[in-house]
């Protein structure tokens, strides 16, 4: 009997205790209701992207010497170089360049290893379009500026998480001149100078 | 007790009075009810879905639907557009027949339990003498249904999941009646009415909760698994059953299968505040304010405010409850189905039967509090 007594007695216990963590976890969702929702309602807000963000890339035709590292280094051999020799100036003339991005997987190994600079990544992430044959960009193509997210009038930009102040977790409402934490970069380079 | 507003009666005696007889003035009237009943319950599922995006959204810390519309509120509208104008599909091997059946089969019940849902003293379809029996047979005919849309798809997902669903209503069906027949027990009436009516006397004080604390969660928990919601979704579960019994299912038949869901959702919040909320009834007694002001109980403005509260505390407290469901939903995971069988006969069958007892001891011992 007290065997029973006992089995009953640790029963009702863990049942009151599953009551109990339910009752925990209902008061955190109800608490996440009175939150402000963390979401970027994209095409009016836009994330700024971070100074390393692997964009669409960037390419400057005047630079290119015609190597072809682009072409070595990259995984799926994308870049099309058309160059032809010239034979007065001995030297190659690069005619076309283009690189396909709806094939390309940003992973930057032909910004990298170009020798002259002439590929640099941009912070362009919006590559949408209704054809995929639209993607693969030529020398003018690659040529272009994105708009920046900052200056465009119809966009609110937005900080990344990192770029926001110690213990701010979103970016909406902050206050204008709020720094990140943490140094700059720039503050480091300083200080690395003065030491020196 | 005063009559408060009858609706039909006072019709039916102005189509006499304008000279009709009573018969055909009581056909013109029969008509009335189940249309509003059609739109009041679809107008319900309306809400309901535009609160479970809206609610869920914030339980996640997102905005939900935005711009259909002020506050994304014509988003059920463009749902139900879509889902009606989308093309009807049964698979090529499939049972045509059944396949029909199964979602008219699940959908045509759930509407007729509104039936028995009071509203008010006069404020609903009928008042049948067996009203809370005839919501728990007309629930057993829904897993039929889901069986049959189940095994007519001819699809291995679609088949598990009729037969979870039916494993679950026949396990969740007892631990709810048997919570039902407690509260019967107390109020001595299987009708909705009557139950209502014997919570009616000090306001909250005399509500169901408190004198049926353990019913009332019991009852709340197995009707949610009679509805499939979280975390008791097993037989519709997207990630496992792709959907379960509705995994065929395209355009308009699915939309039923919608339909029923929500309306089974809205329909067992309804009980829950018939049952142990307190039905129509306010927080304080409507008799008492009005003595207190000094207004007779028969003033036609003050039957008409008494009605017009009836409705609004009635949905007031089920949609407490749908948040209530909508919270949960986003609170537990779902449970596997030996967990879900084993809770349904482990656990809340014996409490239930230990809470009826009970009730039963307590009625015997204190007849006045527990409706000797």
């Amino acid at each position: 009997m007290l065997k029973f007594l006992k089995q009953v007695g640790d029963y009702t216990k863990e049942a009151i205790q599953a009551a109990q963590y339910i009752g925990q976890g209902l008061s955190v969702t109800f608490d996440h209701m009175q939150r402000r929702p963390i979401t970027v309602q994209y095409p009016y807000e836009k994330l700024i992207p971070s100074e390393r963000w692997r964009g669409r890339i960037h390419f400057e035709f005047d630079k290119c010497i015609s190597c072809e590292v682009c072409v070595r280094v990259c995984p799926i051999n994308l870049p099309v170089v058309d160059w032809e020799f010239n034979k007065e100036t001995k030297k190659k003339k690069l005619n076309h360049y283009s690189i396909d991005f709806g094939v390309c997987i940003f992973c930057g190994n032909c910004v990298e290893y170009c020798p002259t600079n002439c590929l640099s990544m941009t912070e362009e992430y919006e590559l949408s379009t209704y054809d995929r044959h639209e993607l693969n960009f030529d020398n003018v193509a690659l040529g272009r500026l994105p708009y920046k997210v900052t200056e465009d009038p119809m966009v609110e930009p937005l900080r990344e998480l990192a770029y926001l102040p110690k213990g701010v977790l979103e970016p909406h409402g902050l206050p204008a001149g709020s720094r990140r934490a943490g140094k700059l970069p720039e503050e480091l380079l300083e200080e690395m100078e003065a030491s020196q | 007790m005063n009559p408060g507003i009858d609706l039909q009666a006072s019709f039916i005696q102005i189509l006499v009075d304008l000279g009709l007889s009573a018969e055909v003035a009581k056909i013109i009237w029969m008509p009335i009810p189940m249309l509003l009943l059609l739109i009041g319950a679809t107008l319900g599922v309306m809400v309901t879905t535009w609160l479970e995006r809206k609610i869920s959204a914030a339980a996640q810390q997102r905005i939900g639907p935005e711009f259909a519309g002020p506050l994304g509120m014509l988003i059920p509208i463009a749902d139900a557009l879509k889902l009606l104008v989308k093309e009807d599909i049964i698979p090529a091997k499939a049972d045509g027949w059944l396949f029909t059946l199964g979602p008219a089969l699940v959908t045509i019940p759930i509407f007729l339990s509104y039936l028995i849902v009071p509203f008010g003293q006069n404020l609903q379809i009928t008042d049948l003498g067996v009203g809370i029996f005839l919501w728990i047979s007309l629930s057993s005919i829904a897993p039929i249904g889901l069986l049959m849309a189940g095994y007519s798809s001819n699809n291995k997902y679609s088949l598990l999941g009729g037969l979870r669903a039916a494993a679950q209503s026949i396990s969740y069906e007892i631990p709810l009646a048997l919570s039902v027949l407690a509260i019967v027990m107390m109020s001595n009436s299987l009708s909705t009415v009557d139950i209502v009516q014997q919570q009616s006397g000090l306001g909250i004080l005399s509500w169901n909760v408190w004198r049926q604390p353990i019913g009332f969660i019991i009852f709340w928990i197995a009707a949610l698994a009679e509805c499939e919601r979280l975390p008791f979704d097993l037989p519709e579960a997207e990630e496992e059953l792709v959907a379960g019994y509705q995994t065929e299912y395209a355009g308009i038949k699915f939309a039923l299968f919608y339909l029923s869901s929500y309306v089974n959702l809205v329909l067992s919040a309804l009980f829950v505040s018939v049952l142990y909320l307190g039905g129509w009834n306010f927080i304080v007694p409507v008799e008492w304010i009005a003595n207190a002001i000094g207004v007779s109980e028969t003033t036609p403005w003050l039957q008409v405010i008494t009605g017009a509260l009836g409705i609004t505390m009635t949905v007031f407290k089920a949609y407490l409850l749908v948040f209530l469901a909508i919270l949960i939903r986003w609170t537990v995971p779902r449970v596997r189905i030996d967990q879900l069988l084993d809770l349904g006969w482990k656990f809340l069958l014996p409490v239930s039967l230990v809470n009826l007892l009970l009730t039963a001891a307590l009625k015997l011992t204190f007849p006045v509090a527990f409706g000797g």
